[in-house]
């Protein structure tokens, strides 16, 4: 049951990380790879304000939120003149560097992780609050961007990712929507980090790699960049498949890279054999 | 009548390139402004320094009045400033309503909250929107072409809802970039008739061409331009008829 | 007051320490400049190197020079299969950037994970001591080690400037990342010259990862890190300038040793990485002065620098 309730978990969390990148990546156009970290600095958020203040969990999930929103305007007025690979790389050094950060300073727990995040909604039925919680969160999250997206304000988006220039000589501040794009991506990066450390109580540097931008990225590409729908699909599918491995009953040590490998391929895979997505790719622009 | 665009001693140089050396043009309301030069002569250029894509090293240029060089792309845009570019620049992955409606300027319904909630003064200002592009279509002939993804259409509607997409804008100067080129028939007579009736409605246009028989077709007056620097002004005949601009027109045009 | 001998020593130890990172900088400028390809795959690569290396020299029992050999054919055969099979398919379908990031970084953790799964995950070194004999010249004490790889470095180098100066399919190289459509108009093969400089790069890669893994130890997930900070030399290098990356590979390597001076090892990382960010938002297309004599060199004294793209819309 618990182990149901952690998949289902799983999945809501990486549907929020795979739309909220979604909306970075594929509508926007903007080719970031720091997601993992305003994943990383909401739950780091919550987690330590929580641990620290005993405030109710649902202010430091809000704060979680709100330090990754700081943070993404951080990345998003020192990048606005570079883009394209050039932004790629540049985001790469901000998920470096800051991770470096919470993997060295004293109060984060460094390396070996953060675990006093205290236990909320203890008793019997805790998996199953936290798979309301998390649902309701993604759905949340999902009808969000779906609704920005479709509307006006998502038109001018999808406007400055097909031709920045054409877009700002229409009267646009590409400014002023990048800062809010990454905002509210970020944000909800920082709401999925925030639940996520909650349900785990244990929350540690190298469970937010950059890899795990490659991770979040490729169920977007997979199930359908620019697509509502897309991000869902491959969440779901790339949470779920690698699972399978846990009924074959490997040795302990075998199973992380075991995932891992299954993981990889089914990556590889997809991008050789259906690179438009499992959903098809609504603006084509969007990866190329 | 106050000209509409004033521009005094305006210059730019890319390093040791000159592309605007001490400019100055005034367009009225209803006038047509035909740009023509050689390759290089600097009349992008000049499309790029009045609308903001680059900044001037020195000078002045005036809108209706009000100073409007040291403001930012987007900000001219929303002075008045509308323009279309020799490639388009439609938005690809869009349809003909959807580029269409990236023209207004200074639409409420595109601030992030208002958008997520859909208030009633988003709607509204979505449907007058609508209303406007689908009359600004309507005029062109394209109204059917409206939910059609925008690359999908032949070049020369793609050329017209370049220009349908700046005229959302509202503004009162129109700068067309090669609006001509590589449209024929139909579609030719559609563009010249839209330029022709909003000049009529008072806006100050300025057009680039390399084929003066366009020139001709759409303009009023014209200028010549050569190296940065307007070397004549007067109607579209004088303009076509003085030998030595034609003789520097060809001569250089080889050069490069 | 720090004494000279100790200067001169952290001084000497930081070149001999930055020869590896020139290396794998040079093999992933390389590949940025005539593929224009931001290949982190090139950590699955050094993965297959170092443990086809290790499991020669260690399991098989092999001499040194068969390791060797081993590792470089199949660190080649690797980096050739993947330009032919795939890189070179999402290149013929005009693949984006993005689509390029996922494929290489992936195939660089499925590459760890399935080294993981054979060799598991303990550090390992190509030979079992990672000590080698020290003398003391002028004060500074110099190993076998510091020797052997600042002479690899040196030589390889020294090849490869020959090698692009000197051989037709060089120049091919140079012509093929200066505009591979119009090379291919002259009748240059852009995908010989892909080819090439993969296999340029899974040869500095070897020497790099048997550089490291003879000093220190390797898990499958070290070659990762190795990439993103060779991504950072060469993005300081300037983007196309091979040697200027192996220079600021150097300089890297020195800021790095000599910060142990005035910061905890610890943020050694972190230094490089905010170098990284700093460098990118102060200089968004690299170092400025360096573009600058980039484009004298190639245009002459007299011509100015190139007009932004948007003046005349050439970049469409």
């Amino acid at each position: 049951m618990e182990y149901l309730a952690s998949t289902i978990l799983l999945i809501g969390i990486f549907v929020i990380l795979a739309a909220s990148y979604n909306l970075i990546i594929g509508y926007g156009g903007l080719n970031t790879v720091a997601h993992p970290i305003f994943f990383a600095l909401g739950a780091y958020t919550s987690g330590l304000l929580g641990a620290a203040t005993g405030l109710p969990a649902v202010v430091c999930v809000l704060a979680g939120v709100a330090v990754a929103m700081a943070a993404s305007f951080v990345l998003a007025i020192t990048t606005l003149r570079i883009s394209g690979d050039y932004l790629l790389i540049a985001s790469l050094g901000f998920q470096l560097g800051l991770l470096q950060l919470v993997n060295n300073v004293e109060f984060t727990g460094g390396p070996a992780g953060l675990s006093s995040i205290p236990d909320t909604f203890a008793g019997p039925g805790r998996g199953a609050i936290y798979v309301v919680i998390c649902t309701a969160a993604a759905a949340l999250v999902v009808w969000a961007i779906w609704r920005t997206m479709n509307g006006p304000f998502g038109r001018a988006v999808r406007a400055m990712r097909d031709d920045e220039l054409a877009c700002a000589a229409l009267g646009r501040s590409l400014i002023g929507m990048k800062i809010r794009i990454f905002a509210l991506g970020c944000g909800a990066a920082g709401l999925a980090g925030g639940i996520y450390a909650y349900y785990f109580q244990y929350i540690s540097p190298e469970q937010f790699q950059v890899a795990q931008s490659a991770e979040i990225l490729t169920m977007v590409v997979l199930g359908g960049i620019g697509t509502t729908l897309g991000p869902i699909v491959g969440a779901l599918v790339l949470v779920v498949l690698p699972q399978a491995i846990n009924f074959l009953h490997l040795p302990n040590g075998l199973v992380g890279p075991a995932q891992g490998i299954i993981f990889t391929a089914l990556v590889i895979l997809f991008l050789f054999l259906r690179p438009g997505g499992l959903v098809g790719t609504a603006g084509a622009g969007a990866a190329h | 009548m106050d000209p509409i665009l004033r521009i005094d001693d305006l210059c730019k140089a890319f390093g040791g390139i000159v592309v605007a050396d001490h400019v100055a043009l005034s367009i009225a309301p209803g006038e047509i402004l035909g740009l023509i030069g050689p390759n290089g002569a600097g009349k992008t250029s000049l499309f790029n320094l009045i609308s903001g894509v680059v900044a001037p090293d020195s000078g002045k240029i005036h809108l209706e009045g009000r100073e409007i060089d040291g403001l930012k792309l987007h900000d001219r845009a929303r002075a008045g400033v509308a323009r279309t570019w020799q490639h388009m620049r439609l938005f690809r992955t869009m349809t003909v309503l959807e580029n269409m409606l990236v023209g207004p300027r200074g639409y409420p319904g595109e601030s992030l909250l208002a958008s997520v909630l859909g208030t009633g003064r988003v709607r509204r200002a979505e449907t007058d929107a609508c209303d406007r592009a689908m009359s600004i279509l309507d005029r062109m002939g394209l109204a059917a072409t409206a939910e059609h993804i925008v690359v999908d259409l032949p070049f020369g509607q793609q050329k017209l809802i370049g220009l349908a997409r700046a005229l959302m804008n509202d503004g009162r100067l129109l700068l067309l970039d090669e609006p001509m080129a590589g449209v024929e028939g139909s579609n030719y007579l559609t563009m010249q008739r839209v330029v022709h009736d909003e000049a009529a409605a008072g806006r100050a246009i300025c057009v680039v061409e390399h084929n003066v028989g366009f020139i001709k077709d759409l303009c009023t007056t014209a200028v010549f331009m050569a190296q940065g620097r307007i070397l004549q002004r007067g109607t579209v005949e004088e303009l076509t008829h003085s030998r030595e601009l034609t003789e520097l027109y060809f001569g250089t045009a080889e050069a490069h | 007051m720090i004494e000279p001998a100790i200067l001169l020593q952290i001084l000497w130890t930081g070149i001999a320490m930055s020869s590896y990172f020139v290396l794998l900088t040079v093999a992933f400028a390389l590949t940025l400049k005539v593929e224009k390809l931001w290949n982190f795959a090139q950590a699955g690569l050094m993965g297959v190197a170092f443990f086809a290396m290790f499991y020669a020299m260690n399991a098989l029992a092999l001499p040194t020079w068969a390791g060797i050999a081993i590792g470089l054919g199949a660190t080649i055969a690797a980096a050739v299969a993947l330009e032919v099979w795939a890189i070179g398919v999402l290149r013929a379908r005009n693949s984006g950037g993005l689509t390029f990031f996922i494929f290489t970084l992936v195939f660089s953790q499925f590459a760890a994970y399935a080294l993981t799964i054979l060799f598991g995950t303990e550090p390992e070194t190509i030979y079992p001591s990672v000590m080698s004999p020290v003398r003391i010249l002028g004060g500074v004490a110099v190993s076998d080690w510091d020797l052997l790889a600042v002479a690899t470095t040196l030589a390889l180098m020294a090849a490869l400037w020959a090698f692009l100066r000197f051989t037709r399919d060089g120049q091919f190289m140079i012509a093929v990342s200066d505009n591979a459509k119009l090379a291919e108009i002259y009748g240059i093969s852009a995908k010989r010259a892909y080819v090439i400089s993969g296999v340029i790069a899974a040869i500095f890669l070897t020497a790099g990862i048997f550089l490291y893994g003879t000093r220190a130890g390797v898990t499958p997930d070290v070659p990762l890190v190795l990439v993103l900070t060779a991504v950072i030399g060469a993005l300081l290098g300037g983007i196309g300038r091979i040697f200027a990356a192996g220079v600021a590979a150097v300089s890297l390597g020195l800021l790095q040793s000599f910060s142990i001076l005035f910061i905890p090892s610890k943020w050694q990382a972190l230094l490089l990485y905010g170098v990284l960010f700093g460098a990118l938002i102060l200089f968004p297309r690299g170092l400025p002065a360096w573009r600058i004599w980039r484009l004298r060199r190639r245009l002459g004294p007299a011509t100015p620098p190139a007009a932004p793209e948007p003046l005349t819309e050439a970049g469409e």
